[in-house]
């Protein structure tokens, strides 16, 4: 969401609300309809495709006209502005204008539609992909559900020995990772450009800020090509780690990924 | 005229020496006069704690704990962390020789250096912490804190603005001062000495390629580009050229026009729909009409061959097609055209090894188009490093020590089969001065296996080799899935459609009007 759009719209909405009375009701109507068209394209981040905002926009006509018809003076005074305009000398020039401009739109759309080059298909993402309930590493079964970093209990109960987890888990990354999640764990590294999606963002508190620790443990294991096959496309470009790496030293990596910036790792929910 | 008479020298006198011939010089003509009370910009006691947390927090991870450039990273990054304690600084406003300003090392830190390691830290740190960092960075190294702590800037004048009737003189500057020994004739980074050139450290370091702007470690606007040849890269084979102030702007204006400012990265090309035969032999010209899709090339990181420094960093895609065949020209730039040795996309390659470039020409440069074996009818596409088992890619591969076309079946880099049936393919292959130009061409369509029909999305993706570099086998440089669109031979109608839906939009129009008009004159009258 990009609050600063929002704000603006409200305010402008709220001005024209109490400095401008007596506005015709097609005005207001219309008003209406541009202020949530800015909020659709322009309010919300990630932007929404094109076509979802028409989508939108075509609901949202069909909500101001039924507003419209669901008052009998609204109505009156919508459909007499109308045909005033369509049969009043006054109007002449502009209802010209009008019935010339709308079909050379119509045409022009058409032909645009027409010559465009198509656009590449895109590959789609599922932000957090569901965990199986187990994975089998090296042989050992790891629990997702229930299971836990063996090594954050060190936090607590032995902080020396947990500081060197974290310092391995620090080489690690520092060795592989850097090179797309980036030195501030911004998914910005030195190759990130070469991928699509992006590799994950460790500081944008959607990510590991929301997940327990044993998710990572499987992304990070499987990687892209352990991704399950229903929601696919992945275009993810993870590599499976569980072929280069010790199960400790995945842990160790989370330790550090969580050290670095700060967050919590979700906790595991306590069923009663 | 260059200070140095060989980027070789430069790079093997130690600026340290320089330094202490500087200040012998400013102790014979300048201590008498008394001139030398400016004290060094070392920021406070409680700046330079502040600075250390940061730094042990953010950057010890690559410039070491203690600043001398040893860490994890160290061996993975080209070019290598910068050595804090050799006081030896790339980026300055100072003359060639003296450390830089406060503001040179805060400049770094904001900006980084773009296409390596170092990213900009403005945004994440703020303006106080990088100052912080800047005083104690400064700490690793004494010089900072005597009288070599006080450095003269080099102001760089007005930017007189891009003139057009300068290039004839910036081509002329750029000549006499052998800017193409190792940049090369056309900018691409392909001069004669750059396969030679060393840093301070000893090692290999490639000269900047002038048509990449965006790719400019000391930055890319003219200020930039006037400061780097100004002052030179110290401990890099960079000198610093002395010129009059009309001629450096006149090289500024060439190497601006050189280069693009954006690398314009493209998700997708556009084939050429083209009526006549497509003939090879016609070169580069063949593919006049079509329009370049330029991709990034990232280093394959992720399997063992694992290339941390790729010799090539994107490549341009323009294809063209007629009824019956296909035509890919791909083109990128490489120091040097590497045509002795041999390569496959199945030598093998260790997981990671150190860095040397090949002085013994044992790997050629090699390129490779890769597609999925069959078009996939969903949206799922195989592995994109050489495919899966379930999904084979088709490789179209071209080691250029021999200049012709192999192709391989691949599902995973563990698992690539020569292939020999399907449709033959036709290569050429061509070096101009640091480009390399590869043309491919088969037929369009085959009965089974990979297909190019009309109006399709096809997917493609890279593999570029650089023999200079050692890469072979998994050890390369790789793109992620793209596509090549095949537009259709018959553009369908779009001007009659337009009008057509004008025109009853039109009629449409009248009639409301006339509808209204009518009934509005029979209601009052």
């Amino acid at each position: 969401m990009n609050l600063l759009v929002f704000a603006a719209v409200l305010a402008a909405m709220l001005a024209v609300r109490f400095f401008l009375k007596n506005l015709h009701i097609l005005v207001w109507l219309a008003l209406w309809w541009v202020a949530l068209f800015v909020v659709f394209k322009y309010g919300i981040e990630p932007p929404l495709p094109a076509s979802i905002v028409n989508m939108f926009m075509a609901i949202v006509t069909l909500a101001l006209l039924a507003y419209l018809s669901a008052t009998t003076s609204y109505l009156r005074q919508a459909t007499e502005a109308v045909v005033r305009f369509m049969v009043d000398r006054r109007f002449t020039v502009p209802l010209v204008v009008v019935l010339l401009t709308v079909p050379a739109l119509v045409a022009w759309q058409v032909y645009a539609e027409r010559t465009a080059r198509p656009t590449p298909p895109v590959s789609g993402r599922t932000i957090h992909p569901p965990p199986p309930n187990t994975i089998s590493f090296k042989g050992k079964t790891i629990d997702l559900v229930n299971g836990e970093n063996p090594y954050r209990a060190l936090e607590t109960s032995d902080p020396e020995a947990f500081a060197a987890h974290v310092e391995n888990g620090r080489r690690i990354y520092y060795e592989n990772c850097v090179f797309c999640h980036g030195d501030n764990m911004e998914g910005d590294g030195l190759f990130a450009h070469g991928y699509d999606p992006l590799p994950a963002n460790f500081n944008d508190p959607t990510t590991i800020a929301m997940l327990q620790e044993t998710y990572l443990f499987w992304r990070i294991a499987k990687g892209g090509p352990g991704l399950p096959s229903e929601s696919t496309p992945w275009a993810s470009a993870m590599p499976a780690w569980e072929n280069f790496l010790t199960e400790e030293e995945i842990w160790d990596v989370i330790l550090f990924l969580y050290d670095y910036t700060g967050f919590r790792p979700r906790a595991r929910e306590e069923i009663h | 005229m260059r200070h140095d008479a060989s980027p070789q020298r430069c790079c093997g006198r130690p600026p340290a020496c320089r330094r202490r011939a500087a200040l012998l010089l400013a102790a014979l003509v300048v201590l008498p006069t008394g001139l030398l009370a400016q004290e060094p910009d070392l920021g406070t006691e409680a700046q330079r704690a502040a600075g250390r947390q940061v730094y042990l927090e953010k950057c010890a991870q690559c410039h070491g704990e203690n600043g001398d450039g040893q860490s994890y990273a160290t061996p993975f990054l080209r070019p290598a962390p910068r050595d804090f304690t050799a006081g030896i600084f790339k980026f300055r406003t100072t003359p060639s020789g003296e450390l830089p300003t406060t503001d040179d090392l805060r400049r770094s830190i904001r900006e980084g250096m773009p296409y390596t390691s170092m990213p900009a830290w403005r945004g994440v740190l703020s303006s106080t912490e990088i100052t912080n960092l800047a005083y104690f960075i400064k700490t690793f190294n004494d010089d900072f804190t005597g009288p070599y702590g006080v450095p003269t800037v080099v102001e760089i004048p007005r930017d007189p603005g891009f003139d057009e009737d300068n290039l004839e003189r910036g081509r002329q500057v750029y000549e006499e001062n052998q800017c193409a020994d190792c940049h090369g004739n056309q900018g691409r980074g392909n001069g004669p000495s750059a396969p030679t050139l060393e840093d301070q450290w000893g090692f290999h370091i490639r000269p900047a390629d002038l048509t990449k702007r965006w790719t400019f470690r000391n930055g890319q606007t003219r200020r930039d580009i006037y400061r780097t040849f100004t002052t030179g890269l110290d401990g890099s084979p960079m000198p610093s050229y002395d010129m009059p102030e009309e001629d450096r702007w006149a090289l500024v204006d060439y190497v601006w026009s050189l280069s693009r400012s954006e690398p314009n990265y493209a998700t997708a090309a556009y084939s050429h729909a083209v009526e006549g035969p497509l003939d090879l032999s016609r070169g580069p010209a063949l593919f006049e009409e079509a329009e370049p899709a330029y991709f990034p090339v990232v280093g394959q990181v992720i399997e063992p061959g694992r290339s941390f420094y790729p010799g090539v960093n994107g490549i341009e895609l323009r294809a063209v097609h007629n009824a019956d065949e296909i035509a890919f020209l791909v083109t990128w730039h490489d120091l040097r055209a590497d045509t002795r040795g041999r390569n496959g996309p199945d030598l093998p390659a260790p997981m990671n090894e150190p860095a040397r470039p090949d002085t013994a020409t044992t790997f050629s440069d090699a390129v490779a188009l890769q597609f999925p074996a069959t078009l996939p009818t969903g949206v799922e596409r195989p592995y994109f490093l050489f495919g899966d088992r379930k999904n084979a890619v088709d490789l179209w591969f071209v080691d250029l020590a021999e200049g012709t076309g192999r192709r391989y079946i691949g599902r995973g880099y563990r698992d690539l089969q020569p292939a020999s049936d399907g449709p033959p393919i036709e290569v050429r292959t061509a070096y101009d001065d640091g480009a390399w130009q590869v043309l491919f061409k088969r037929a369009r369509l085959a009965g089974e296996g990979l297909s190019f029909p009309e109006d399709t999305f096809v997917p493609i993706a890279f593999s570029v080799w650089d023999g200079f570099n050692q890469e072979r086998g998994n050890k390369r440089g790789i793109t992620s899935w793209y596509a090549v669109y095949i537009a259709p031979l018959e553009q369908p109608a779009a001007l009659g459609p337009a009008l057509g839906y004008g025109l009853a939009t039109l009629l449409l129009g009248l009639a409301l009007v006339g509808y209204t008009r009518r009934k509005y004159r029979t209601a009052t009258a």
